[in-house]
């Protein structure tokens, strides 16, 4: 086909609704409010790992959809999340993205959160245990058991993940949000602890989802030069992206051939339990979490939305609490041949959606997004961004192909446009 | 030709120099020329988030070769990297056969790709910054990298990289 003048390029492609979407949907500044609001701020987000924090009063900071949040464990070793904000002044409690309460900070005691500012103190279940001259100030007005701090949903799952829901009423329960596309690795995970061996970030000039579509899905493995030459057989092209409930993707398994890459190794000996070896399962959960198994290493990502064409991407790599060093150190090194910061694939993925980022920044003139191949819902077939578009624009009650009008299942959406 | 110490530690900062110049310029056989067989050479960083040494990249001098000979098989961001080091100290053990070294770097990234590469392209921003902890093996009058710990500060790496540091 010729090059397009405007009026062409912009139309509509020669597809199904659903099968395109508007670009303002990764640039529009209000749309990408919206979605701290309507989304993050209801959905259970995996902020860290338990690993992270495996001693009584060690703590992690992090933060959703902008509100900061500490996540500590308690003397009774239970994981608790609260927001990160004194209710004195709102002043950030704890500043530091990890550490230990033990021991004592300049304004506060030991087994203690301390707000610096004024001396408040908190113990691990959150309860307001010490208000500086409270009596001189307060009177009998106000005491300690009314200044709590704001307790959030945190559950600890699916291989010891910590599960953060900042809505008092999620409209599910994590078991029934990510439950399902748990199934294929939850014996895996869940055989014996895991510990994380691996953090690093990406910040990165793109919208969150493009990130996620890039994890959702694998035609884009025409990029990648090690996934061609070890993966590109009849077994490949048969994995099926598998769509479950609120808008999760995940993505069979197949044996991966390391060897036909100079300079790898076969991954077998060293497959998570219950893994048949070289195997490799991704589980991507709605709006921007990924869990990715090949066979020795597990990768998470987990995104923070910075705007709407501005991301943070922190990567994650965990092993078996219970690994010999050897094999700690051989995982490690799977893990970072693809996906450390100076791997083979996740430089190459980063350069993509920062490329799409890049045609897609705010006030860009809107265009069409194809997510249109339709290969009976195998690798290349391009159903897990369709069936996340549609989970998001209930979410959003926008229509993803026209995101200034109200929702509508792509099958009604295209009945009403031939009706007109 | 080293004949002693002082000889031998001007030659470990000749090749210090020597290696960031080859990696500048993308020179990574020459780089690699720099090192002994048993060369390895590893990229660190200390994470509080997770508590944990981590390592973000390794190789001994075939798996280095092997990555090398493959660069032209992957996309890679082609901004291209410029290192300033500075050699702090450089200790030569008595015999005069190896050494170890610190130096400090900061890497640059010369904006040639970029968000809109008319826009960034001729810009440098701030990459990484940490230290080279190396050792040396000396053979022959000569002065080889036996070992690189790439030690960085960061944590945050952005799009990262397919090349050495």
């Amino acid at each position: 086909m010729p090059a397009r003048n405007n009026k062409q390029w912009t139309a509509d492609p020669k597809l199904e609704k659903g099968e395109w979407i508007d670009s303002r949907v990764y640039s529009d500044e209000t749309i990408a409010e919206e979605e701290n609001s309507k989304i993050f701020k209801q959905v259970w987000v995996p902020v860290c790992h338990e690993s992270e924090l495996p001693e009584p009063y060690d703590f992690r900071t992090t933060s959703i959809a902008n509100e900061p949040i500490i996540i500590t464990r308690g003397p009774d070793k239970v994981v608790r999340a609260f927001l990160n904000v004194c209710p004195h002044r709102g002043m950030l409690i704890e500043r530091r993205p990890s550490g230990s309460f033990m021991e004592g900070q300049p304004s506060g005691n030991p087994k203690r959160m301390t707000c610096m500012f004024h001396a408040w103190q908190f113990d691990m279940k959150g309860n307001c245990v010490y208000v500086s001259r409270e009596e001189e100030g307060y009177q009998d007005r106000l005491c300690k058991a009314d200044v709590g701090l704001r307790r959030l949903r945190c559950e600890v799952k699916y291989g010891g993940f910590v599960w953060v829901n900042l809505s008092d009423n999620p409209s599910v329960s994590l078991e029934d949000w990510a439950g399902k596309p748990f199934e294929c690795l939850q014996k895996s995970l869940d055989e014996e602890p895991l510990e994380v061996f691996h953090y690093h970030k990406a910040i990165i000039d793109t919208n969150y989802k493009l990130w996620h579509d890039t994890n959702s899905e694998f035609y884009h493995d025409f990029m990648h030069y090690h996934n061609r030459v070890t993966g590109f057989n009849d077994s490949y092209f048969a994995r099926k992206n598998e769509a479950f409930d609120h808008g999760h993707v995940v993505v069979g398994s197949f044996e991966v051939n390391y060897e036909n890459y100079e300079g790898f190794e076969s991954r077998a000996e060293l497959s998570f339990p219950h893994l048949p070896p070289n195997q490799w399962y991704m589980i991507d959960l709605f709006p921007g979490f990924n869990f990715n198994l090949r066979g020795s290493a597990l990768r998470t990502d987990v995104v923070t939305p910075l705007g709407p064409n501005k991301v943070m991407i922190e990567f994650r790599g965990l092993g078996l609490k219970s690994d010999s060093a050897e094999d700690r150190a051989t995982r490690i090194k799977h893990h970072n041949s693809i996906w450390g910061p100076f791997g083979r694939n996740l430089h190459e993925d980063l350069i993509g959606v920062t490329g799409q980022g890049t045609t897609m920044r705010e006030k860009t003139d809107n265009r069409r997004i194809l997510h249109g191949r339709q290969e009976n819902q195998t690798i290349h077939d391009e159903n897990g961004m369709r069936h996340y578009y549609d989970e998001w624009g209930r979410w959003m009650d926008r229509l993803p192909s026209a995101p200034d009008q109200p929702y509508s299942p792509p099958a009604a959406a295209a009945e009403a446009e031939a009706a007109e | 030709m080293p004949n002693n110490n002082y000889d031998i530690s001007n030659s470990v900062r000749d090749t210090i120099y020597r290696a960031t110049i080859a990696l500048d310029g993308q020179e990574w056989h020459d780089w690699l020329a720099l090192c002994s067989e048993d060369y390895y050479y590893i990229i660190t960083s200390f994470s509080p988030e997770i508590n944990k040494d981590m390592i973000y990249m390794e190789g001994d001098l075939k798996e280095m070769t092997s990555i090398i000979d493959l660069l032209p098989k992957h996309n890679t961001d082609h901004s291209p990297l410029r290192r300033h080091t500075s050699v702090y100290t450089v200790d030569v053990a008595e015999d005069g056969k190896s050494a170890s070294a610190v130096s400090s770097f900061v890497v640059y990234q010369n904006m040639l790709d970029g968000n809109n590469s008319h826009i960034d392209s001729g810009e440098s921003r701030l990459f990484l910054v940490g230290k080279y902890i190396d050792d040396f093996v000396i053979e022959n009058d000569q002065v080889k990298f036996l070992k690189r710990e790439v030690k960085l500060d960061n944590r945050r790496l952005d799009k990262g990289s397919h090349w050495p540091i």
